[in-house]
């Protein structure tokens, strides 16, 4: 008895979290007057609300803006965070304690402040509408080099003098020789900060106007609130599965990769 | 013996650079920056206008400001007791002997990893009052209807429901690693002494899973105060300005208003009231005896 | 480090390089290009592409690229972002009268009355009264007025018919005595299906354009929010239309929430609905059987005299980001030619600034097929626009609030609501001194 209890309690849980998206994905198959009903199937399934939603917004270009913003941003938060982190971690330099307090001490300023200051500079570098803009403020992530810090300590110092001894430059050490030893940070900072870049909507809000610039989670907002989604219900949808469905794929492989890390950034930050 | 002499590796300045660029560029300018423009009017274009504490002096007199603050305490008030229910409540159901765990753990994490802007959308239309699926649920039941997003009321402790959906996943699986680590001895040593099941969750499980707690407080705290896209899409900030959250009313009054000395003075604010409810938070719980 | 610095520099460079900035106006080869944003509705897309393609086969050297305002929540907030990022086109035909006056103080714009031949060009076409309320305080002109589009109310005759309505509402009483019998619960499932009106009830301040403003300019006998340059709010007025909407909301004529699924006059599920003449062209392909008219807004019981809207107004602006300016002013007055505003007429069903508009001939098949259009082109002589005043978004953002909570939520009494407004209009204005 109490076994029953406790699956459909964990039923109900699935179907709460789950069914919405199910509901979702069939919705935006439908014609709008079917729209409002619970079922997950319709004899008049047609892609003709994704055809209209390309037809008004250039989503596909979007896609590719946001694929390409998000895989910068996240290089670069790995390749510089695991240079900093390294040099915090394993290397002895005058400054190294107080530029670690410095990185902790940013890590809880709340962005609030910085915004509209962030936002004047990109204005005052003639900036704005570009992909520079929707990338710099993001190519170092603090989370992401505490993370490197704390993993590369863990590392044997002896293996790090085997790489000295043997004429290793430093970039060496850390892409060649530590990297392959540390794949779980690397993955962790990776997928934390592609899924932020990915799903990150009020800075590309302001800092790109440009149609064929915006990147996809900026151009499904502004299709909904703006009028060209004309409120129709089945075009939104459409627009959200588009935006859901990458992230979900790439949820569905590696999920196990993307859980841990979400909860460790949680626990660490 | 000879004295022993610190060496220091210089390529680590080289290393480091990179951090100390980003560093002036996005955090020092910004702050620095963000301090003159607390002082001055300012409309991006023209040249900056000296207003001394005039900026400060608007705020205290802006009826939006703390509407904007409550909104958020309230958001906060009904947020946090229902993600730490749930979440609690699931992950012990899923730290109880089940089968397909890993599955269940997979599909109660999915919200968290689609965009925000999916879930509003999503959840726009199931808190329609006459054609949405929440509403039509409850009418099945032959329970009223709810005014769920349209009532100045309603609508903030809506947005904490859809946040709470949205986010409830990961605090599941933090409070299952805290569970999962406590030690079985613990319980069964209390066994020993008669403790009852409900006893051992207050004497027990709820003490060890504090530090959890405090990140869950935290990180809503920090959540609550960024509340931007959910309120964008779905209300625009109404009914009645019940849903103006902290950076809605940043953002609307930097671009739609142009108004930057004030929007940066916002901010500025806003920063010092976050501490102080983290501060305020930090202290309550470790004062508070029962957690 | 060189080595190292050098990636940097490269890398910075290739992220750079990839950026594509559309406004920029470049001049190769002797060719000049010019930058066009035009609304983003397909209609003004749709005539904006025929304008260009016309203008860039006859001046090979002066190419415009034509490119719809990009989408937001409004037009005005892209082009006060662009005016600060310094991002702006050549030229756009979507300026709100009511946010030129922010954009000159921010240097934005370009005066056009700079041009030799500007007198001649604005005054061959536009009304000689409309002229001078164009004029900025600094007593240059920075817009070529285009087009106007009077609010008026549309009404579902189907809707009227069945519920026993013989004749469209002139006053509040009417209107109230319509709605009675037209708003109802057809299905009889316990909810109301068909409704007087609807409006967006979401805090969007241009939203108030098209009822609290429109109503107001109506009942002041065409009043706005200034007088003489100094904030004074009819509170009379302003209190009557605030009592009004508070009426359809609480009687439940007009519904509380916000729809999806479509626009509910297109679906027959609301009587009336008050809109420009653009209206029409979205019924023609939208809903192409449904039987509708056009009536002007409602007015008080003892309203005396002729009805006056307001003409949403929209026109065209030359910004200081161009580098030809000359060749943008060509644009422009290429734009207002008399062929372009049959175009206007006919493909976005929107009324030029023309004070021949039913007397020239060229127009006069046009209106004869379009008797509705009349209707429109009468109404726009009683038209009202905006002040020129720099925060009138943030005033139309703070009547919105009032509004809502006075008219929709019926939580301050018309006149408390009115008196606030106007107490928070002088500080808004005090503020921005």
């Amino acid at each position: 008895m109490k076994q029953i209890i406790k699956y459909s309690l964990l039923i109900l849980g699935a179907v709460i979290f789950a069914y919405p998206f199910l509901w979702m994905f069939a919705a935006s198959l439908k014609p709008e007057i079917e729209i409002g009903g619970f079922s997950l199937w319709s004899s008049n399934f047609s892609f003709k609300n994704y055809e209209q939603v390309f037809a008004r917004i250039p989503i596909a270009r979007a896609f590719f803006n946001s694929v390409l913003v998000s895989s910068i941003t996240t290089l670069s938060v790995v390749v510089f965070g695991s240079m900093i982190g390294y040099a915090l971690a394993r290397l002895n330099f005058r400054g190294r304690n107080a530029l670690y307090y410095l990185i902790l001490f940013t890590m809880m300023i709340p962005f609030q402040i910085t915004l509209i200051p962030q936002y004047v500079l990109m204005v005052k570098l003639g900036i704005t509408d570009s992909y520079l803009a929707l990338i710099a403020p993001t190519m170092i992530s603090t989370l992401g080099i505490v993370m490197f810090r704390q993993f590369f300590m863990s590392i044997p110092q002896a293996l790090i003098d085997a790489a000295r001894i043997d004429g290793c430059s430093d970039f060496k050490i850390i892409f060649a020789v530590i990297w392959p030893l540390s794949r779980p940070v690397v993955i962790t900072v990776a997928i934390l900060s592609f899924m932020a870049s990915w799903n990150e909507v009020l800075w590309p809000i302001i800092v790109v106007r440009e149609r064929t610039l915006m990147t996809l989670p900026q151009i499904v907002t502004l299709f909904t609130i703006g009028g060209q989604a004309e409120a129709l219900l089945g075009l939104q949808l459409a627009a959200a599965t588009l935006l859901a469905l990458p992230i979900i794929i790439a949820y569905s492989f590696f999920q196990r990769y993307f859980i841990d890390s979400m909860v460790s950034s949680g626990v660490k930050g | 013996m000879k004295k022993y002499k610190v060496k220091y590796d210089r390529s680590a300045y080289l290393l480091v650079l990179p951090y100390i660029i980003f560093f002036l560029m996005f955090v020092a300018y910004p702050l620095v920056f963000s301090l003159v423009l607390v002082f001055h009017r300012w409309d991006i274009v023209t040249p900056m206008q000296w207003v001394g504490l005039k900026n400060f002096e608007r705020l205290i007199n802006d009826p939006l400001f703390f509407k904007s603050i409550i909104n958020t305490l309230t958001f906060l008030l009904i947020h946090i007791p229902l993600q730490i229910t749930v979440a609690l409540g699931f992950a012990l159901l899923l730290n109880s002997k089940i089968k397909f765990r890993p599955v269940f753990r997979t599909i109660y994490f999915l919200p968290v990893v689609v965009s925000g802007v999916v879930v509003t959308i999503l959840w726009q239309q199931l808190y329609s009052f006459d054609s949405g699926l929440l509403n039509k649920l409850l009418m099945v039941f032959g329970i009223p209807r709810i005014p769920w997003i349209v009532s100045p009321e309603m609508a903030m402790p809506s947005v904490a429901i859809m946040a709470t959906w949205k986010n409830v996943g990961i605090y599941i699986i933090m409070f299952l690693v805290g569970l999962q680590n406590i030690s079985a001895e613990l319980y069964e040593s209390s066994n020993m002494d008669g403790a009852s099941r409900v006893q051992q969750f207050f004497s027990i499980t709820l003490p060890l899973l504090n530090p959890t707690i405090v990140v869950v407080l935290v990180l809503s705290t920090i959540g609550g105060f960024s509340l931007f896209i959910e309120p964008y899409v779905l209300t625009g900030g109404g009914p009645m300005q019940s849903t103006l959250s902290a950076v809605l009313y940043i953002y609307n009054q930097a671009f739609y208003f142009n108004h930057m000395g004030y929007a940066a003075t916002l901010g500025f604010i806003f920063a010092i009231v976050i501490f102080a409810v983290i501060m305020i938070q930090k202290k309550a719980v470790e004062m508070d005896p029962t957690v | 480090m060189v080595k190292y610095l050098l990636s940097l520099c490269v890398s910075i460079i290739v992220i750079g390089c990839s950026e594509k900035n559309a406004n920029d106006t470049t001049t190769t080869n002797d060719v000049v290009t010019l930058t066009y944003w035009p609304a983003p509705n397909p209609q003004e897309v749709q005539l904006a592409n025929v304008i260009v393609k016309d203008w860039n086969r006859l001046h090979p050297t002066i190419q415009v690229k034509m490119q719809p305002i990009p989408v937001s929540q409004s037009t005005e907030e892209v082009l006060l972002a662009a005016i600060a990022g310094r991002t702006t086109p050549d030229v756009c035909s979507n300026i709100w009268p009511g946010a030129l006056a922010e954009f000159t103080r921010l240097g934005g714009l370009v005066d056009v009355d700079r041009f030799s031949d500007f007198d001649s060009a604005i005054t061959s076409r536009t009304p000689n009264d409309l002229v001078e309320s164009l004029r900025d305080p600094n007593g240059h002109f920075y817009q070529m007025p285009w087009k106007t589009n009077p609010v008026m109310m549309f009404y579902n005759k189907r809707l009227f018919e069945v519920s026993g309505v013989p004749n469209v509402p002139r006053t509040y009483s009417e209107f109230f005595a319509s709605a009675k019998k037209i708003t109802r619960d057809i299905d009889g499932d316990g909810q109301t299906d068909v409704w007087m009106g609807e409006r967006d009830i979401r805090p969007i301040w241009w939203q108030r354009w098209f009822d609290y403003y429109c109503f107001y300019i109506a009942a002041s006998n065409g009043k706005t929010f200034f007088v003489n340059g100094e904030p004074n709010l009819d509170q009379a007025a302003s209190s009557k239309v605030l009592e009004f909407f508070r009426t359809c909301y609480s009687e439940n004529f007009f519904p509380h929430t916000f729809f999806q699924g479509g626009d509910l006059f297109l679906l027959e599920r609301k009587a009336t609905n008050f809109a420009g003449p653009w209206q029409i062209a979205t019924l023609q392909t939208m809903a192409p059987n449904l039987r509708y008219g056009v009536a002007p807004i409602p007015v008080p019981d003892n309203h005396q005299g002729p009805v006056y809207t307001y003409g949403d107004y929209k026109n065209i602006a030359i910004f200081s980001t161009t580098k030809h300016p000359k060749e943008a002013w060509e644009f422009v007055k290429f734009l207002v030619q008399a062929k372009y505003d049959l175009m206007l007429l006919e493909i976005a069903n929107q009324i030029p600034i023309r004070s021949d508009l039913l007397s020239n001939p060229l127009f006069a098949d046009y209106f004869k097929k379009n008797p509705m259009m009349i209707e429109f082109a009468q109404q726009a002589v009683y038209t009202r626009s905006v002040d020129a005043a720099p925060d009138l978004k943030e005033i139309f953002d703070a009547i919105s609030q009032e509004y809502e909570a006075s008219a929709v939520y019926g939580r301050k009494s018309p006149i408390e609501a009115t008196q606030s407004a106007q107490k928070r209009i002088k500080v808004i204005v005090d503020w921005n001194k």
